[in-house]
């Protein structure tokens, strides 16, 4: 990403390079076992996955950005909500895909003014608001879509589903939005802002930032994104389900944490969602590789990821 | 204070049966439903199916009341309070599917000894007080064997796709995949994942395991609910579809009929039916009525065929699970079939 002098130099002071290298140490390890056999295929499964945990990680990265205790966790219940009004939307008809995306944000702009007015007007903290608000929103989204699954228009499963060279168009897509949303981040008066309220709400309210503005922006966007992956995983799986949204919770916020980014906020970087998506993709296809059984498996995947937060923010202290 | 209460709604009962007794009549009980969880199709289907028949049977006075009551949490200590809390407001009888076969035995005990009577199905308790309505998941695990059996005489490689860890339904269909799979050693399973019941994970999980697996998979074991991810993962790996069995749901049947249609795919699907409910509801209201029934009995599950697909198709609804609801006669022969 960075074409300048002292690239390698750079590169290593990173702290999203460790979620890369974690994940190209497991896909190794996982190719390892069938002798190079459908290496490439394995990553095009993990791009496919990875994808959709990304889209929500960056929405959750900009709300954990703004400091401690800002978290977002009515995302599985937007995706939910999303997904089956969108598909109830369209219809199965292929002319109706624009309004089907319209909509699928619409459902994240509401609840993402929801969430933030219960955090302000109310006065809730983040982490109960967004959870209280999850249930409404889960709730409505039992009562509207009853579980129904309807299958998407065959175009919008089409563009979903498709690939160029063994990579998946959406993840190319992703990459790019992920690129322009680390730009935002760095380069923009908005995303300095929010590193800003991350590091010090005070100071940056003395500085001229507008506080209730940046926060507002970030969790209407972290919903908006869920929407947005709830209106692509419903298209990529052949329908929404009720169910659909429930691995997201924990996995966007730790993409977030195995990304290199600050759980306590104000040290954010959007390059390290992806490699943490890649890892932990990768480390279940692996532990399935191996064979080894649920227990085993949930404890492996709970020492990996430890150890690679370790190794991330051991690389920091010596920085 | 827990005593107490337990006490007063015991002597309430009692004042209950007394004036009922004469009678032999269940038209002034009032039964309850516990349920854990209504956060997928199968529980919606199971929810709307009591209502079906509960509503029509509280209508026409065989019973005063049959309310559902669904925790948010799917969490034990949340259904224990409930269950106390349906005991204080004076149920006879608690139809329950339970978030743990022994985690909420203590409650049941306290409702049994309020004098309530517990029907547990699908998730069943093992607090011998309680009734139980089975299902022989181990039994559905081997018959996906022998239907691979049937099929393929000659054997192969096939994949397992279980459910959710640590749940004993997922232990019991597992069990069942592996000794048949002993018992006929010319299958072998090359790989296991864990789809939780979910389209969405199994086809995430399959997609991940499909490139370290051999490419002459011919049968696909599953659980319900992850066949159609599974389907759409062989797809998306360019991989022929192999006999996937199917466990139900909606779409699975769809899936299916549209391969059956396009090139003559055959496989089976089977799953317990939602609708067990109302047999609970049934066997509760039999109880009540003072009928001798065993503590433990077992509901055959719904199995779908090639034979069957086009009418289970046709009357289940989109987004629901293939269905039957059951009748008080129903009710009865499935209370005699345990007797014997």
């Amino acid at each position: 990403m960075n074409a300048e002098p002292g690239f390698i130099r750079r590169l290593v002071a990173k702290p999203w390079l460790w979620a890369y290298v974690a994940a190209a140490a497991v896909w190794l390890v996982t190719i390892l076992f069938t002798g190079g056999r459908g290496g490439g295929e394995v990553l095009t499964a993990a791009f496919t996955f990875a994808t959709f945990s990304v889209i929500v990680g960056i929405g959750q990265l900009y709300v954990v950005t703004l400091g401690p205790g800002n978290v977002d966790l009515s995302i599985p219940a937007t995706i939910t909500l999303a997904g089956a009004v969108a598909t109830k939307v369209m219809d199965t008809q292929d002319g109706l895909i624009l309004v089907g995306l319209i909509v699928a944000l619409a459902c994240g702009v509401a609840v993402g003014c929801f969430n933030y007015a219960l955090i302000i007007i109310l006065r809730i903290p983040p982490i109960i608001a967004t959870l209280s608000s999850s249930f409404l929103i889960q709730s409505t989204a039992i009562a509207y879509g009853r579980g129904i699954r309807i299958k998407p228009p065959a175009a919008l499963a089409d563009f979903t589903t498709a690939q160029v060279l063994g990579m998946p168009v959406l993840a190319l897509c992703v990459i790019a939005l992920a690129a322009v949303m680390e730009i935002v981040l760095r380069r923009t008066v908005y995303g300095r802002w929010v590193t800003a309220i991350g590091q010090n709400m005070r100071a940056a309210r003395l500085a001229g930032v507008n506080v209730g503005r940046t926060r507002f922006t970030a969790y209407v966007m972290s919903a908006v994104f869920a929407g947005l992956c709830g209106y692509l995983l419903s298209g990529f799986s052949g329908g929404s389900s009720l169910s659909m949204g429930e691995e997201y919770l924990l996995t966007s916020i730790a993409l977030v944490v195995i990304g290199g980014s600050s759980v306590a906020g104000g040290y954010s970087n959007v390059p390290g969602l992806w490699g943490a998506a890649l890892f932990l993709f990768l480390v279940v296809t692996m532990l399935n590789t191996y064979g080894f059984g649920a227990g085993l498996r949930y404890l492996s995947t709970g020492l990996i990821i430890i150890a690679v937060i370790v190794a991330a923010s051991a690389r920091k202290a010596t920085r | 204070m827990t005593r107490l209460a337990g006490s007063i709604s015991m002597l309430a009962v009692m004042t209950v049966l007394g004036m009922g007794s004469a009678l032999a009549d269940t038209a002034d009980k009032k039964i309850a439903l516990s349920n854990n969880y209504a956060g997928n199709s199968w529980r919606q289907a199971m929810l709307r199916s009591w209502d079906k028949v509960t509503k029509p049977a509280v209508t026409a006075g065989i019973v005063a009341a049959a309310d559902p009551f669904t925790t948010a949490e799917n969490q034990v200590t949340e259904q224990a309070a409930q269950i106390q809390n349906l005991v204080l407001q004076g149920y006879n009888a608690i139809v329950l599917n339970a978030a743990s076969p022994d985690a909420l035995n203590g409650a049941v005990k306290e409702a049994c000894d309020a004098g309530v009577i517990v029907v547990s199905f699908d998730g069943i308790v093992t607090e011998p007080c309680a009734w139980r309505i089975a299902v022989d998941f181990k039994q559905m695990g081997k018959d996906e064997v022998l239907y691979l059996k049937d099929k393929l005489p000659k054997g192969g490689n096939i994949l397992e796709i279980r459910g959710l860890a640590g749940v004993f339904v997922d232990d019991a269909i597992s069990k069942g995949i592996h000794e048949a799979v002993a018992e006929n050693p010319q299958f072998k399973i090359v790989g296991s994942v864990h789809g939780d019941w979910d389209q969405a994970k199994a086809q995430a999980a399959v997609a991940g395991i499909l490139p370290s697996l051999p490419n002459d998979i011919v049968g696909v074991v599953t659980q319900g609910g992850d066949g159609y991810g599974a389907a759409q993962a062989f797809k998306a790996a360019g991989r022929t579809t192999p006999i996937i069995i199917m466990g139900n749901r909606q779409d699975e049947l769809a899936w299916w009929k549209e391969q059956k249609d396009a090139n003559g795919y055959e496989t089976m699907s089977a799953s317990i039916a939602p609708g067990v409910s109302t047999l609970a509801f049934w066997v509760a209201q039999q109880i009540l009525d003072g009928k001798d029934v065993p503590k433990d009995l077992t509901v055959p599950f719904l199995r779908v065929d090639q034979a069957t697909l086009d009418k289970s198709l046709e009357t289940t609804e989109k987004g629901g699970v293939a269905n039957v609801e059951y009748s008080a006669e129903d009710a009865q022969k499935v209370v005699d079939a345990a007797k014997k």
